[in-house]
């Protein structure tokens, strides 16, 4: 009977997450009256923008993803070596991205930031890229920050700084060559978490005018019927390929590691 | 002029003082151990040599320099901790090599001392594992020899058995001894186990709420404890209630007999102590009824009641028949290692 329910779970999750996709998959076929084809994808696919966008989006989701480990695990790291009182406060702090909407943050940085300001970033385009770095950084930082802080949690932080402090090391080895390796796992789930943000993320880019892929596909779906779902598709189906492609990397690095 | 120097050391966290006027010359080659209860200040001493917390007041001299102000990878110090500390990342050799790394020996150089250092331990074999492919004493030898590769100038262990089971605790810990006294480092290990220390060591500083009670070698603080706290940490200890008749000639009364210490009474209020395996039965003199018998193998262990206090009393498990409960017997008066022990003040 239990077993009944577990399978019924199984069954109704899989449901809810796969009948979309499988009806924007069949969706997106139907170009061609009366017969399934790849037309849809097949004019995407020609589209420059398209790849003008995405190749745009994934640079950024890099970016963001290096950001935000630069960011990220010296802080967790010195949080739990040094404030271990702080950490209520810095979660805290880390998890405002989830409540504050990023339109708010996006409005924030052009009142800051504009050509009349101070710090004109918003006057050029990679000033503004660099705010949307900071924006998709921002936006990323909670899942970052809790998936770095539980790998640390399973580390002896303290000792090992101590060890290697002993022998002769200092902060920028003991982050690069201890911490950062060890939390390296941690640090793949919450890149992966921020690829899928940046990879979709509307708001912010078409704020700030920069070719991201959002407004890519908000535009196209405002102007066609088959293509956004080709569209959506294709994004899924890279978003996976690409996390896939980093764990695989990050994979055959731990067994190197352990073969030699 | 000895190697290390610990001068008038202080330390204190907010407003608890944590270690007080700590002071202390270790020669070169050296085996000293910390002995003392957990929260007595033993391990502030040690991370304070190892520059993991700073002196509120005092200074640290390593071989005549002036340490008290570097930080911890300036000092040329090798440490090993309770939780072992190898980096799970590293395996065994490049663990053992890592502080060769960072001193920036060429890999060459590098590759024949970790496997001098394996040789060492005793883990030649064992240079491509990973740390959680180790036992707990592996994982301890492996930390040990990645302390001693850089060669420091000093040796700290910091209850470095404590996590391991008792067997392997026994055998590494002799296996340090060896090790540092085949290398001559000089080297400080905190425990709280006195079998340990005891065994071990060179001297050993008992220490009590931040203070060092007591330093001495083995046999010194076992024998001529200073304390009453040094007494009743270190060892099994009997007190009793003795009338001092004459101070001057050490002449005391122990229920009705009378005992010659034949050296003169501190002032002060002192108590007349002996070790269980230092009390001896006779046919008469101070008596005692037997209050239980635990047989322990090797040794017979008598509790036994003097006037209002209760006492252990150990003897060689030979033919001698064993005591029963509730049989009525004699302690000899006249034994060479009667203690006398100073009550804090």
């Amino acid at each position: 009977m239990k077993r009944l329910w577990s399978w019924g779970a199984i069954i109704a999750g899989a449901l809810y997450f796969l009948l979309p996709l499988i009806g924007t998959l069949e969706f997106s076929l139907r170009m061609r009256r009366g017969e399934y084809s790849l037309d849809a994808y097949r004019s995407v696919l020609a589209d420059p923008a398209f790849r003008a966008t995405f190749g745009y989006s994934v640079a950024m989701a890099l970016l963001t993803i290096l950001l935000g480990v630069l960011i990220v695990v010296p802080t967790a790291y010195w949080v739990r070596l040094r404030l271990p009182r702080l950490r209520p406060v810095i979660e805290f702090i880390t998890l405002l991205p989830l409540v504050i909407p990023a339109i708010v943050v996006v409005f924030g940085y052009i009142r800051l930031y504009n050509t009349s300001s101070l710090l004109p970033l918003t006057g050029s385009a990679t000033g503004t890229n660099l705010l949307l770095l900071c924006g998709y950084a921002t936006l990323a930082l909670p899942y970052m920050y809790r998936a770095v802080d539980t790998g640390l949690s399973t580390l002896d932080v303290r000792s090992l700084t101590e060890a290697a402090q002993s022998l002769g090391a200092g902060w920028v080895r003991i982050i690069g060559n201890l911490i950062l390796p060890n939390v390296m796992g941690a640090v793949m789930s919450g890149a992966f978490l921020s690829f899928a943000i940046v990879i979709g993320e509307f708001t912010m880019a078409a704020l700030l005018n920069r070719p991201a892929f959002g407004p890519y596909m908000q535009l196209l779906g405002a102007n066609r019927a088959y293509e956004p779902a080709a569209l959506a598709v294709i994004a899924f189906a890279a978003t996976w390929g690409c996390m896939g492609l980093m764990q695989l990397i990050s994979r055959l690095a731990s067994v190197r590691r352990t073969a030699r | 002029m000895s190697f290390l120097n610990l001068d008038h050391l202080q330390k204190s966290f907010g407003s608890t003082q944590v270690v007080h006027d700590f002071s202390l010359s270790v020669d070169k080659g050296e085996f000293i151990s910390f002995l003392g209860p957990s929260g007595c200040g033993k391990t502030t001493v040690l991370r304070m040599v190892a520059g993991f917390e700073e002196p509120s007041e005092g200074r640290i001299l390593i071989d005549g320099q002036d340490v008290t102000r570097l930080r911890p990878n300036q000092r040329q110090i090798g440490m090993v901790f309770q939780a072992y500390a190898l980096f799970p990342n590293l395996n065994v050799a490049e663990n053992v090599g890592f502080g060769l790394k960072v001193a920036g020996v060429p890999r060459s150089e590098r590759a024949s001392r970790v496997a001098e250092m394996l040789e060492l331990i005793g883990l030649p074999d064992m240079a491509a594992r990973f740390p959680w492919q180790l036992s707990g004493g592996q994982q301890q030898r492996v930390a040990l020899a990645r302390a001693l590769a850089p060669r420091p100038r000093v040796l700290l262990l910091d209850e470095p058995l404590s996590a391991l089971d008792a067997k392997i605790r026994v055998s590494l810990r002799n296996q340090i001894r060896e090790i540092q006294q085949q290398l001559g480092i000089t080297t400080i290990f905190v425990t709280h186990d006195q079998e340990e220390a005891l065994s071990i060591s060179d001297r050993i500083v008992v220490m009590h709420r931040g203070i060092a009670e007591q330093t001495g070698t083995p046999p010194q603080i076992y024998n001529q404890p200073a304390t009453e706290f040094v007494a009743g940490f270190v060892g099994k200890l009997n007190l009793f209630d003795a009338t001092v008749l004459d101070r001057a000639s050490g002449l005391v009364s122990l229920a009705g007999s009378e005992i010659r210490l034949n050296r003169p009474i501190p002032p002060g209020r002192v108590s007349l102590a002996a070790r269980p395996e230092g009390l001896v039965l006779a046919e008469t003199g101070i008596p005692a009824e037997v209050t239980g018998v635990e047989f322990l193998g090797s040794v017979q262990r008598l509790r036994a009641r003097v006037g209002e206090r209760d006492i252990v009393l150990d003897r060689f498990n030979t033919d001698a028949s064993l005591p029963q409960t509730g049989d009525r017997l004699h302690l000899s008066p006249e034994l060479s290692r009667w203690l006398l022990v100073s009550h804090e003040q």
